[in-house]
């Protein structure tokens, strides 16, 4: 609930995944996952399956929450409506604190703005990328409507952004970033 | 298990706060928000004091489906040790989803979610604790979260998952109380029933946060005072054994120094409580 303890999204290295590092001689994975613990210790049992099916489980969970695709069969459909507010506030709250200005210039607008943005919008990278999308989708949509507010959100990103920002390595990802975003449409 | 003793979270907006407060053993951080090579001067001090630091991990998600990633353990191995910290701590969770295993994007739920108390998610999580313990230099404990929500189709209870976790891995126990009384209004879970499954050989420490109750929804929201329940939930806890430490955690909205210092009092004073009542 709070931004101090959130999982800090894209903070630490996002390694490609390791297929060396997977536990599973010969492709071989165990067939009951029900199987008892001292019979069949995890070490070169596999999880593979296990893993496999346990992420489509949590991929349809998140994906409801942070997606807006259907409930998963079997969840308290409120439930998830509140859990899926309670996210999207917490990542409005992260966003305001890491920058501070999107709130200062969209005023009262911020939090509606942002809960339309983020309804449908996972994040995918941290809280800075999570900013400027946040920024570049409003001013794809020609908003902020008061052209003073327009005009210094475009600025503020154009800071961060721009095409040619001031040869700093983590600028110029960040930009390549926002043009990703931007090729998405 | 190490005693800890009473402590605090450790956070930059109380750090003038924590440095005056008076029998602060030890502190945590979050992990993440720590770099080794600039460690804040408030909590150099504390460290120069003779105050343990312990760093509390939020990004690992050893609860997901994937293995934990390596560069995030380094990363978090890296703090232990600038730290000088005897454990690290982490959650029973995942934060995030997609990728590979589904084909599908790879999506940050920005948040600890819970986990399935399923047989294929318990296999998948002692399989990650055991990569994770291997990467750290220290022991690792993992916390029990709070939840909104229920998976359907369980397996197992919380006392049956985490016994077998610990039996598996030797993972040692973060019992947050708050997150049982969380667990308590949310998912009707009795606490009572729930410290009477733990394996509390195991227990590293326990958190102790303030929240509110909004619509028959507890939101553990760490910007509230401790309540009475939780307070409850803790004494329950003592009542069976005596803690090796007692952390108090906020995060928002901080009061003074005043109320900090009395919401440690109170704790103290139901460790103290538990202490007279064991011995007679």
């Amino acid at each position: 609930m709070s931004a101090r303890r959130e999982p800090a999204a894209g903070t630490a290295a996002d390694a490609p995944d390791r297929p060396d590092a997977r536990n599973q001689p010969g492709g071989v994975s165990r067939p009951d996952s029900r199987t008892p613990p001292d019979a069949a210790p995890d070490a070169g049992a596999g999880t593979d399956a296990a893993r496999e099916r346990l992420a489509l489980a949590q991929t349809a969970l998140l994906s409801a929450l942070v997606a807006g695709t259907p409930a998963p069969e079997g969840f308290d459909r409120v439930r998830l409506r509140v859990q899926s507010r309670a996210l999207i506030a917490k990542r409005a709250d992260v966003v305001a604190k890491v920058a501070p200005e999107l709130p200062e210039i969209l005023g009262a607008g911020y939090r509606p703005a942002f809960v339309d943005y983020a309804r449908h919008r996972p994040m995918s990278g941290g809280y800075r990328r999570d900013a400027l999308d946040f920024a570049a989708h409003l001013l794809a949509r020609s908003r902020p409507q008061d052209p003073a507010a327009r005009q210094q959100l475009t600025r503020w990103w154009r800071e961060r952004a721009g095409p040619r920002p001031l040869s700093s390595r983590p600028l110029a990802r960040l930009a390549r970033a926002v043009r990703r975003v931007l090729g998405r449409g | 298990m190490e005693r800890l003793g009473t402590g605090i979270g450790w956070r930059p907006e109380i750090a003038a706060e924590i440095a005056e407060l008076p029998g602060v053993d030890w502190v945590e951080v979050v992990a993440e928000n720590v770099c080794p090579s600039h460690l804040p001067d408030a909590l150099q001090e504390l460290r120069e004091r003779g105050t343990t630091v312990v760093p509390h991990g939020v990004s690992l998600g050893l609860g997901g489906a994937d293995r934990p990633d390596a560069g995030r353990l380094a990363a978090l191995a890296e703090r232990a040790e600038a730290l000088g910290a005897p454990l690290v701590t982490e959650h029973i969770a995942f934060v995030r989803a997609g990728g590979p295993l589904t084909a599908s994007p790879r999506m940050e739920a920005g948040h600890l979610l819970p986990v399935p108390r399923t047989r294929d998610a318990l296999d998948v999580l002692c399989e990650n604790v055991r990569i994770a313990q291997e990467a750290l230099p220290v022991p690792l404990a993992l916390e029990n979260i709070a939840a909104l929500i229920n998976w359907p189709g369980e397996e197992l209870t919380e006392g049956q998952f985490l016994t077998e976790l610990v039996e598996r891995t030797g993972v040692r126990l973060l019992i947050d109380v708050a997150n049982l009384h969380t667990n308590h209004v949310n998912r009707g879970e009795d606490p009572v029933v729930a410290l009477d499954g733990l394996p509390l050989d195991a227990l590293a420490y326990v958190h102790v946060a303030g929240g509110v109750e909004r619509d028959g929804v507890w939101h553990d929201s760490h910007a509230h005072p401790v309540t009475r329940p939780v307070l409850d939930v803790l004494a329950e806890l003592c009542a069976r054994t005596a803690p090796p430490g007692v952390l108090l955690e906020r995060d928002e909205d901080f009061p003074g120094i005043g109320e900090l210092a009395g919401e440690l009092d109170a704790i103290r004073t139901v460790l103290k409580e538990a202490r007279h009542v064991r011995a007679a």
